[in-house]
């Protein structure tokens, strides 16, 4: 009997629970009728027939490997061709250069009393690191207005190893500009001359001597910042400009050199150079080519084998339906 | 790393050619009772053979004196006269070597000096000595006189 009840009971509330939310709707919508308000149903228009253009510029090769699915290699590709346009990548070998520094010929003819003369190849690694090794000669000559002697440094070899980092290497080698470091070299002989010294306490007056082919040699050191613009496809001009400071000279019981070949004068902290570069290009064929050349490239390409109602026909990707 | 600190720290001070010394190499003495610097008063020093017998200083309280070299000869006396009742007068004797020494372009080229050997009288001098032979226009005492 008790059984029987409770059966009677569940099904009851099962109804219940089946009829409610049914009950609950209908009220809803009888609501919402009531307020004038209705649901709207925005009809969304199905994507699959959707024609995708690629991005302008998209390399050929890359589109086709997306029409043939091959989608995970024509991502990685984009993403290397990306990657080349931010750090375009010069061989190892890019150029070679040889420069004239005549920075102390103009200097020359606003008074200054030294000058030296080099010659500089630099070979320029993957438009980035540029090995330089400099060979030059130097002189000088100077008689101080207010002083007591005639110096002159005669003609000296000097030798700078140092390499560069050009700073500019994702545009074209063309133009540069970059910081460096030299270690340079010096062996030299220099000359003083028309020496007066006067002692006036003993009455020694016009005492006279010379010194000559006093031997020096000076090793040195130099942090550099420089600037090279193209003129021609091969000619550069460059501008440096050069902080050093001796490393280790010859001591001599007849004192100090004023003049170091290649290095300026001994106290002097600052020296300036303008150079005339020839440059030869070395694998130019790996150069990374530029994206207008690039296009150029492309459209030859195209014009040769399409005719030319085709050729501004993009390629099209279209998902299959 | 510690190259190119070391770069560094040489290329902003491993040379300094302003001239700061003298325009020529000459010795100066100090007098010294001891390890301190003593003044003698109303001292006169003169070199034997100047001319038109100049002093170096005459009648002068001092506590150092320079003492310009010959450049024409390897030796040079000086006199110190006390001015001073019983006190004789003391004669230092100079012999050294002239060297020809290009300074730098500021200071010009000069002579320098090794001093070879020295002597002198005991009257108020106790010793002299010369720690570093070497003459230059450096501006520091290279001669010490101890006076009694």
């Amino acid at each position: 009997m008790t059984t029987t009840r409770l059966h009677r009971i569940i099904v009851l509330l099962l109804a219940l629970l089946v009829t409610m939310p049914l009950m609950a709707q209908e009220l809803v919508t009888q609501d919402s009728v009531a307020q004038g308000l209705q649901r709207k149903v925005t009809p969304v228009k199905p994507s699959t027939n959707k024609v995708l253009t690629p991005p302008k510029g998209t390399d050929e090769k890359i589109i086709q490997q997306y029409l043939t699915g091959d989608t995970a290699q024509a991502r990685a590709q984009e993403r290397k061709d990306s990657l080349a346009k931010i750090y375009p990548h010069y061989p190892t070998l890019t150029e070679l250069s040889l420069g004239l520094n005549f920075g102390d010929a103009l200097l020359m003819i606003f008074g200054q009393k030294y000058s030296s003369f080099d010659i500089s190849a630099t070979l320029n690694m993957l438009n980035r690191f540029q090995p330089v090794l400099t060979v030059g000669l130097g002189r000088a000559k100077e008689t101080p207005d207010d002083m007591n002697f005639t110096y002159k440094g005669n003609l000296s070899p000097y030798f700078k190893l140092g390499a560069n980092y050009n700073l500019l290497f994702k545009k074209e080698p063309q133009y540069q500009l970059y910081v460096g470091v030299r270690l340079g070299f010096s062996s030299f002989k220099y000359d003083i001359t028309d020496v007066t010294i006067n002692n006036p306490y003993w009455g020694e007056n016009n005492v006279n001597y010379e010194l000559k082919g006093v031997s020096g040699n000076a090793l040195w050191g130099e942090f550099l910042a420089g600037l090279k613009v193209g003129l021609t496809t091969n000619w550069a001009l460059g501008w440096d400009v050069r902080f050093h400071g001796l490393f280790k000279e010859k001591k001599n019981d007849s004192g100090n050199p004023w003049y170091i070949p290649g290095y300026g004068t001994r106290n002097g902290k600052w020296a300036f150079g303008i150079s005339l570069y020839y440059t030869i290009p070395l694998n130019h064929d790996r150069w990374p080519v530029k994206d207008d050349k690039k296009k150029e490239k492309k459209d030859d390409k195209n014009s040769d084998k399409n005719p030319p109602s085709q050729h501004d026909k993009r390629p099209q990707l279209q998902r299959d339906k | 790393m510690s190259v190119v600190v070391y770069a560094l720290i040489c290329i902003t001070s491993c040379n300094n050619d302003n001239c700061s010394g003298n325009s020529s190499g000459i010795p100066l003495a100090a007098f010294m009772n001891g390890d301190n610097a003593v003044t003698i008063n109303n001292l006169t020093v003169y070199g034997i053979d100047a001319p038109n017998d100049s002093a170096i200083i005459r009648q002068t309280s001092a506590n150092q004196v320079y003492l310009p070299l010959r450049i024409t000869t390897t030796t040079c006396q000086y006199v110190m006269d006390y001015n001073t009742e019983g006190v004789d007068n003391d004669t230092i004797t100079l012999n050294y070597d002239i060297i020809p020494y290009f300074e730098s372009r500021e200071c010009g080229a000069m002579y320098n000096f090794n001093i070879t050997s020295w002597d002198y009288t005991k009257n108020a001098i106790d010793s002299v000595t010369i720690p570093d032979p070497l003459i230059t226009n450096s501006d520091v005492v290279t001669i010490k006189i101890y006076v009694r």
